[in-house]
């Protein structure tokens, strides 16, 4: 069954501009799906609606069967900016979710710490948000969205402001971190090769359709080599000329 | 080295002004002599006379001051998070802004009498504006992204007020208190002047009266350091209850 589908979801503004327009999509349990698209596409807006944080003018989105009507407890979400608070030390920030609800008990602050060195950040759980590299933030914002181990992960654009170094080391983070229990992710980008390597599944978005689906047919756990094989090329090159709307035989034979 | 160059220039300063009094025989009335002042203001001290004032004045400042920053800070709080009513009092209290506070004071003295009272509210009235107006900007500058995280996180209105929207605008907020502290000194001591009985600035009249221009002063200086010493230690609480790594 799937656990988010979305359907005949369309958003339009007061105004009367349409944002999204009548949106189909199912996301399988368990199943890292990337949203590409050029900026204000959409792809932002319809993260919004399968977060709860934005109500779909028509259509609706379930999660798990059911229909979302607000933002949930399952689901956890990481913003482009890592909006960390900036009073807080990294392990109130990580906790925020657990300590908006209740009292943190000494079992979330071992999950906390544990989380913190599987993000690399061992010893840091003291110190400020301003204390910490951008990359550090990143890390810290990806770590307090799965403190609650919510079984539905949304990020948008997580690691677009990072350097490409960086970047990487986050995005075998993450995919860490969600092989652990088996997160269910859509995960928005404007980096192709990034979603390439993340996802199983790619949705090509543009001005406001989904105009297209890649699957991506590459084994996991996906490593260093993986990035520079002519497979993961090839499927770069197909998503690009998705992205452009043009035939992608061209380049295929190209590639091959 | 600069703070010695500074405290040589008030040396100079007050020595020229010492020097030239006496070669050119200016009237004590006009401008007394610094050392009469420096005396007058140690026989005040040592004397006795001059504590009584310093501690109505000190008690009207940190009454009004208190009053003023706490109502100016809750309203500030109402208005921010709840739209209807900024919009409904905004006009009211830009117009209330330019009225010149001290102005009321002779209606003040009407409904309070003569006395501490009237003081501490021209006081009160006057810190209140800074605290609402930097209270309102604080709680609304705060950073949409994070308001959508609390949000997704669901958290209450108010959770996100005291864990959010306070935190976030406490620069902003206490930059306003440090605005009030310096005005709360100014409204109590002109305050004093229209209806007070006790206090520096009925002091200043007295002296007046009595054409003491050496105890004006002596007064102005007791005023100059009061109002420093507050201001660093608004200044000091500033950067205590901020003293953890702030972006904003």
């Amino acid at each position: 069954m799937s656990f988010v589908s979305i359907e005949q979801a369309g958003y339009g503004v007061p105004s009367g501009g349409t944002i999204l327009d009548r949106i189909d999509w199912t996301i399988g349990e368990g199943e890292f799906h990337a949203l590409v698209g050029r900026s204000g596409c959409g792809k932002t807006t319809l993260l919004k609606l399968v977060a709860g944080l934005l109500a779909p003018s028509t259509g609706t989105v379930r999660i798990q069967g059911e229909p979302v009507r607000g933002p949930g407890a399952q689901v956890g979400f990481v913003f482009q900016a890592p909006t960390l608070l900036d009073w807080r030390t990294v392990l109130d920030n990580l906790l925020l979710p657990v300590s908006l609800t209740r009292r943190p008990q000494p079992a979330d602050r071992r999950k906390a710490e544990e989380l913190l060195d599987l993000v690399g950040l061992t010893g840091l759980e003291g110190r400020f948000p301003s204390q910490l590299s951008g990359g550090q933030q990143s890390r810290v914002a990806l770590a307090r969205a799965l403190v609650t181990e919510p079984p539905l992960l949304l990020l948008d654009e997580p690691f677009a402001a990072l350097d490409a170094i960086t970047r990487e080391e986050l995005q075998d983070d993450l995919l860490k971190l969600c092989a652990r229990h088996r997160t269910t992710v859509l995960f928005v980008t404007h980096d192709i090769a990034e979603a390439v390597y993340l996802a199983d599944r790619v949705a090509v978005m543009e001005g406001g359709h989904l105009r297209h689906a890649l699957p991506v047919p590459l084994a996991r756990p996906r490593g260093r080599d993986v990035r520079y094989s002519p497979r993961f090329n090839a499927l770069c090159l197909e998503l690009r000329h998705a992205m452009d709307g043009k035939p992608d035989r061209p380049a295929l034979e190209r590639a091959s | 080295m600069v703070r010695l160059a500074s405290a040589l220039l008030l040396v100079l300063l007050l020595a020229g002004w010492e020097v030239h009094c006496r070669v050119a025989g200016v009237s004590a009335l006009v401008v007394p002599l610094p050392s009469a002042v420096l005396r007058t203001l140690w026989d005040g001290l040592a004397g006795g006379y001059l504590l009584p004032h310093l501690w109505v004045t000190t008690a009207e400042m940190g009454m009004g001051l208190a009053a003023g920053c706490t109502i100016g800070f809750l309203a500030g709080v109402l208005l921010a998070e709840v739209p209807v009513l900024r919009r409904l009092f905004y006009p009211y209290i830009l117009a209330s802004q330019v009225v010149p506070k001290l102005a009321l004071g002779p209606l003040f003295i009407v409904w309070f009498g003569f006395g501490m009272t009237s003081t501490v509210v021209i006081t009160a009235l006057i810190c209140f504006f800074p605290l609402l107006e930097n209270t309102m900007t604080g709680l609304q500058q705060v950073d949409p992204n994070k308001r959508e995280l609390f949000r997704m996180l669901r958290a209450t209105r108010l959770q996100t007020l005291l864990r959010l929207k306070i935190p976030s605008g406490l620069p902003v907020i206490l930059a306003g208190l440090r605005v009030a502290v310096v005005l709360a000194l100014v409204g109590a001591v002109v305050g004093e002047f229209i209806g007070g009985r006790q206090g520096l600035g009925a002091s200043i009249i007295a002296a007046q009266g009595m054409m003491d221009s050496t105890m004006m002063f002596a007064l102005f200086i007791v005023i100059t350091v009061l109002g420093m010493i507050v201001y660093q230690a608004a200044a000091g609480l500033e950067r205590w209850l901020l003293r953890r790594p702030w972006k904003g």
